[in-house]
């Protein structure tokens, strides 16, 4: 469920065509603001009733869950109930919810708590889906999601379960939540009418992110397993790696970029050149993007220009504890059709932020074998997924 | 006075619930579908409604019938 609809290829082919889903919100706020937002009809998924006391970082969270657990042809009958985990990302919960009991005048829904609390989304997955297993939420800011998907990972390669949905979801494109957004100073700034190019990843002119918002969950079990019951594979999950800098709550740290990166190529058994594609990070901050780009440098060294990059977050937004997610699927995808998105809106390369980035005229990638997608959250944790293709 | 009518217009107008799908001498709970956090929310809605406030220790009504009686009583002592 991403700001560009609910359908993965239509994603896919609106980033391949540089369709920015980015637009100007609340336009009563003091500082023009944008964000990405999904076009999502609830009831297509809940009945009235079912909505009571389920915040929108929830139905997300069950739509796309549904989705994707569709998309693999799971059916629950044939797997342990037990045996299955939902695992996932969430950085702040019920943010609609909260937002409302702030301006209620003093009338709070009584519900406001089951709707906020940040594991409601794991847990409504698991309800829909009769998940009886782990059903776990990990909030690591913008690496919630990855982390998720790698400790997913983890419990099938342990033997602990048969099956994990995983994923994240994000909602939180409320005044109040932008508003203290817009005080921490990372968002892009824009020209009236400029919104939908204000986020623009590694170029000279960047000034920051936007707020989006969506969900995204994949279907994770063993190769065997998928290998049996005839499954689509998109891709191998590979390699992941989680590190932390240690060094400062919300500045990026390259050498803890580079150890997570690292993890993931050691666990794959891979060379820095047998990827050919990378998902950034790439948050467009004047700090973060030289981070990444040092980060990848240091790993890449002397193959550095066999990578091709790319940051999505110029045209779906910046979806916090849903990125790792999207950006996971995005790159399963790229992998699966051989075609990189674009680095959008880069019209002059930042010199400091050199690298080779994927340009909207040269999108195939006839050779690719490996990518892998990164997250580095607020707090220093950062996350590597690596995929390979199935 | 019988709130009745509102209560069922409202649980439509929130629910989708018809009134004829829910006798008013059935249990919300089990006839209607409402668990208890939709009863809660569904008690805040009824006190939006009507400008009321509702005595916390009759939680545990289970029938639409016994819940209008129960706001006549709140609308009745309001207005006294």
């Amino acid at each position: 469920m991403a700001p560009h609809g609910g359908e993965p290829g239509a994603l896919f082919q609106a980033l391949l065509d540089g369709q920015s889903a980015l637009q100007p919100i609340f336009p009563d706020l003091p500082k023009p603001a944008a964000a990405a937002t999904v076009p999502f009809d609830e009831t297509r998924w809940f009945t009235k009733l079912q909505l009571a006391g389920v915040d929108r970082v929830s139905q997300l969270a069950v739509a796309a869950a549904d989705l994707a657990v569709r998309d693999a042809g799971l059916a629950m009958s044939d797997a342990d109930p037990e045996r299955v985990g939902v695992y996932a990302g969430c950085g702040m919960g019920g943010a609609a919810a909260l937002e409302a009991a702030y301006r209620g005048n003093g009338r709070v829904s009584p519900l406001t708590i089951p709707a906020f609390m940040p594991n409601a989304p794991a847990a409504h997955v698991a309800m829909r889906h009769g998940v009886q297993g782990p059903v776990l939420t990990y909030s690591v800011a913008c690496a919630s999601s990855s982390v998720a998907i790698a400790e997913a990972a983890k419990a099938i390669q342990r033997g602990e379960i048969d099956v994990a949905i995983a994923g994240g979801s994000e909602a939180l494109i409320v005044p109040g939540v932008v508003l203290a957004w817009q005080a921490m100073q990372t968002l892009a700034t824009f020209q009236p009418g400029e919104a939908a190019g204000a986020v623009r990843p590694f170029a000279s002119d960047r000034s920051g992110f936007a707020l989006g918002e969506g969900a995204a969950f994949l279907v994770l079990e063993s190769a065997e397993r998928a290998r049996s019951r005839g499954a689509r594979s998109y891709a191998t999950l590979a390699g992941w790696g989680l590190s932390s800098d240690a060094t400062h709550l919300t500045k990026p740290d390259a050498p803890g970029q580079a150890r997570a990166l690292r993890a993931a190529l050691r666990q794959a058994k891979l060379q820095p050149r047998d990827v050919g594609y990378c998902n950034a990070h790439g948050t467009a901050t004047r700090i973060g993007d030289v981070v990444e780009r040092n980060a990848l440098a240091d790993v890449w060294g002397d193959d550095l220009e066999t990578l091709r990059v790319s940051s999505t977050k110029a045209l779906h937004g910046h979806l916090l504890g849903a990125a790792g997610a999207i950006e996971a699927l995005i790159t399963v995808l790229a992998l699966h059709r051989r075609q990189l998105p674009p680095n959008a809106n880069c019209d002059q390369i930042d010199p400091a932020c050199s690298l080779n980035l994927v340009t909207q005229n040269d999108t195939g990638a006839p050779a690719l074998e490996a990518a892998v997608s990164n997250s580095f959250a607020f707090g220093g944790t950062n996350s590597v997924l690596l995929f390979r293709r199935a | 006075m019988s709130s009745l009518k509102q209560l069922q217009d409202l649980i439509h107008e929130k629910y989708g619930i018809e009134p004829s799908k829910l006798d008013p001498n059935a249990s919300m709970r089990e006839t209607g579908g409402l668990d208890s956090l939709a009863l809660a929310e569904f008690l805040f809605a009824i006190e939006d409604h009507f400008g009321i406030t509702m005595p916390d220790d009759d939680a545990n009504i289970d029938t639409l019938g016994d819940l209008a009686l129960l706001v006549d009583k709140v609308r009745a002592a309001k207005t006294a």
